[in-house]
């Protein structure tokens, strides 16, 4: 058996997760403005949601609700990514499928509706509430379709690793660099050139290979048509978007955390 | 209409990489790729290491049985070890699973690469003596099929091949020749297939029933699916053991010089190589026996296809005008975003 103590660090780190995204929730107040910040709303709600969630499959005493509950919670969750990445895919291709901005979202999405509804309890702990949940942790119950599992946890890597790459990296790209942009003169060379709001960075996620920062339109945000001969130069003292709590990579580290834990209990669960 | 003309806005003393970082996107090159390949390794080994079979005895258990025909000066310390994991299984897995964790990460974690690498490479040493027994090699039950010379060996060699720094001269043939070199490159990858070639003709994998015993081996605790893979591939080889383990010789030897062929000809054996890791994988490893439980680690299979896509051969670069990035960034990648230095 694991250890508990070794399931309650994990479960410790999605109560931070879950924290934090409340209070990304609570800076950005997405119910008073109409902003691209509220536009990625859902996000941290999902973050949220997954880290509650993920707590009370680690350790039973943080359970909240019924294995029913989350499983409609992330049915719907599961439905409203798939939406967005299909959404994103009309704008930008294939490539959103592979490596855009809410595919990494999609997969965590399924993968937790994945581990309610595929969770076969132990008969000692009954039909399988979380606290067959946390049993399962612990190796007491299994997960059916373990190559699903073995699947989700290598996308699950996958894409944790890339996130700690993209973050560590020079620059920034796709949806890290959320950061408000301010104005600058533009050179002659770029007059004139279509761009997005999203497309500042290159696409991230797994496989994901193209340079084009343009091509690259992976966020949800509308199309911010700046006058001509100006060039959006991303600002490091930009004083809403990218700062505090709301930093791009504030909500990028969630999701490294509960990427890397989500593949544990799915691993732990095969 | 406007042009997005910065990067991002984060400021280069993040990375650590200097100055010259911040003007790249985070398109990382091939070599970073393949890195980023082996910190997903690591991290699934990691969290397999975190497994509740890996906490009982069994895992000291299993660690013990790897004593089993290597010489005393092997046999004594990996008995040591097993003592002391069955002693402190709890605090010790943790500690191991914790280590393999933050290699992981930490190679994931562009400022901490090249400790991580050094460090993956003293821990895989490490464990491949302690907890694999040399990948069973002095042993006359090493095979290819079942992940000799030791996957966590593999795991050394591409953090060797992948150092984040590039020798001085003429622009790497491929990958893996960056940092060491072509010609030792080369030679690493060609001791390392004919070792597998040699490990496949050994008396006790060319018996009639030998390839046959190993993969049906597999069958137990895999999902059905899987099993019945293995019985398949298990019954295709009954009773052509010999006949088996020389075409798996040739085509390892085959694989083994492919790398000192013209491009075209080492593109063909480089596919072979990813076939037959596959194949290892696929029917030999049963991915490692993951979807069983118990796993320690994916096997070798899979490291033997990244390594593999390391020595790809590379297109040259079409060197860019000044301040703007190449057209082909392959053999001259963008150095400066990896904080790479010649030596």
């Amino acid at each position: 058996m694991i250890p508990a103590w070794i399931l309650d660090i994990f479960a410790a780190i999605m109560l931070v997760v879950a924290a934090v995204s409340a209070a990304r929730l609570i800076a950005a107040r997405p119910w008073q403005q109409r902003t691209r910040r509220a536009a990625l709303a859902d996000i941290d709600v999902a973050h949220l949601l997954m880290a509650i969630a993920m707590a009370g499959m680690l350790a039973a005493s943080l359970q909240t609700l019924p294995n029913g509950a989350w499983s409609v919670i992330f049915a719907v969750m599961t439905a409203w990514f798939g939406y967005r990445v299909v959404r994103d895919a009309q704008v930008s291709g294939v490539r959103a499928l592979a490596g855009g901005h809410c595919a990494p979202h999609l997969i965590h999405a399924a993968a937790m509706l994945y581990m309610f509804v595929a969770f076969t309890a132990p008969a000692a702990h009954g039909s399988g509430g979380m606290g067959g949940m946390a049993a399962g942790m612990t190796g007491m119950g299994t997960l059916q379709l373990p190559l699903l599992a073995f699947l989700f946890a290598l996308a699950l890597i996958g894409y944790s690793v890339w996130d700690l790459d993209q973050l560590s990296g020079p620059g920034a790209s796709g949806h890290y660099s959320l950061a408000t942009a301010r104005v600058a003169p533009a050179g002659p060379v770029l007059a004139g050139v279509g761009a997005t709001a999203a497309g500042i960075g290159a696409p991230a996620g797994p496989g994901a290979a193209a340079v084009s920062p343009a091509a690259s339109a992976t966020m949800t945000a509308e199309p911010v048509a700046e006058p001509a001969g100006v060039t959006q130069v991303p600002s490091a003292s930009a004083p809403a978007d990218g700062t505090g709590v709301l930093a791009p990579w504030v909500a990028t580290s969630c999701r490294i955390a509960m990427g890397i834990t989500m593949a544990l209990m799915l691993l732990v669960m095969i | 209409m406007s042009e997005i003309a910065a990067a991002g806005v984060r400021p280069a003393r993040r990375t650590g990489l200097g100055a010259g970082a911040a003007v790249s996107r985070g398109v990382p090159d091939i070599r970073r790729r393949l890195q980023l390949g082996l910190a997903g390794i690591w991290l699934l080994d990691a969290l397999l290491q975190y497994q509740s079979f890996m906490f009982s005895k069994a895992f000291s258990q299993m660690i013990g049985g790897t004593a089993a025909g290597n010489p005393g000066v092997v046999a004594s310390p990996i008995t040591w070890d097993a003592t002391l994991v069955a002693h402190h299984a709890v605090l010790l897995n943790s500690v191991f699973a914790t280590i393999q964790l933050l290699i992981g990460i930490g190679i994931a974690w562009r400022p901490t690469v090249r400790l991580a690498l050094a460090a993956s490479i003293a821990w895989a040493l490490g464990v491949w003596w302690f907890g694999e027994g040399l990948g069973m090699v002095l042993t006359s039950s090493a095979s290819p099929v079942n992940g000799a010379p030791g996957a966590v060996v593999i795991y050394a060699l591409l953090a060797v091949l992948l150092w984040p720094a590039d020798r001085a001269g003429e622009p790497a043939p491929f990958t893996a020749a960056r940092a060491v070199g072509a010609p030792a490159a080369r030679a690493l990858w060609l001791v390392l297939w004919l070792s597998l070639a040699y490990f496949a003709l050994l008396p006790g994998n060319r018996a009639p029933q030998a390839l046959n015993g190993m993969i049906a081996g597999m069958e137990s605790g895999e999902p059905g699916w899987l099993a019945a893979l293995d019985r398949d591939a298990a019954s295709l080889v009954a009773h052509q053991g010999l006949a088996a383990s020389i075409v798996l010789a040739i085509a390892l030897v085959i694989i083994a010089v492919g790398v000192y062929l013209p491009p075209p000809a080492a593109r063909g054996t480089l596919v072979l190589a990813i076939v037959v890791a596959a194949v290892i994988w696929v029917f030999g490893e049963a991915f490692g026996m993951i979807l069983a439980g118990g796993a320690t680690d994916p096997n070798s299979g899979l490291l033997l296809i990244l390594l593999a896509l390391a020595y790809w051969p590379v297109r040259a670069a079409v060197r860019a005008p000044a301040g703007t990035a190449p057209a082909v960034a392959d053999t001259a990648p963008a150095r400066a975003e990896e904080g790479t230095t010649a030596s």
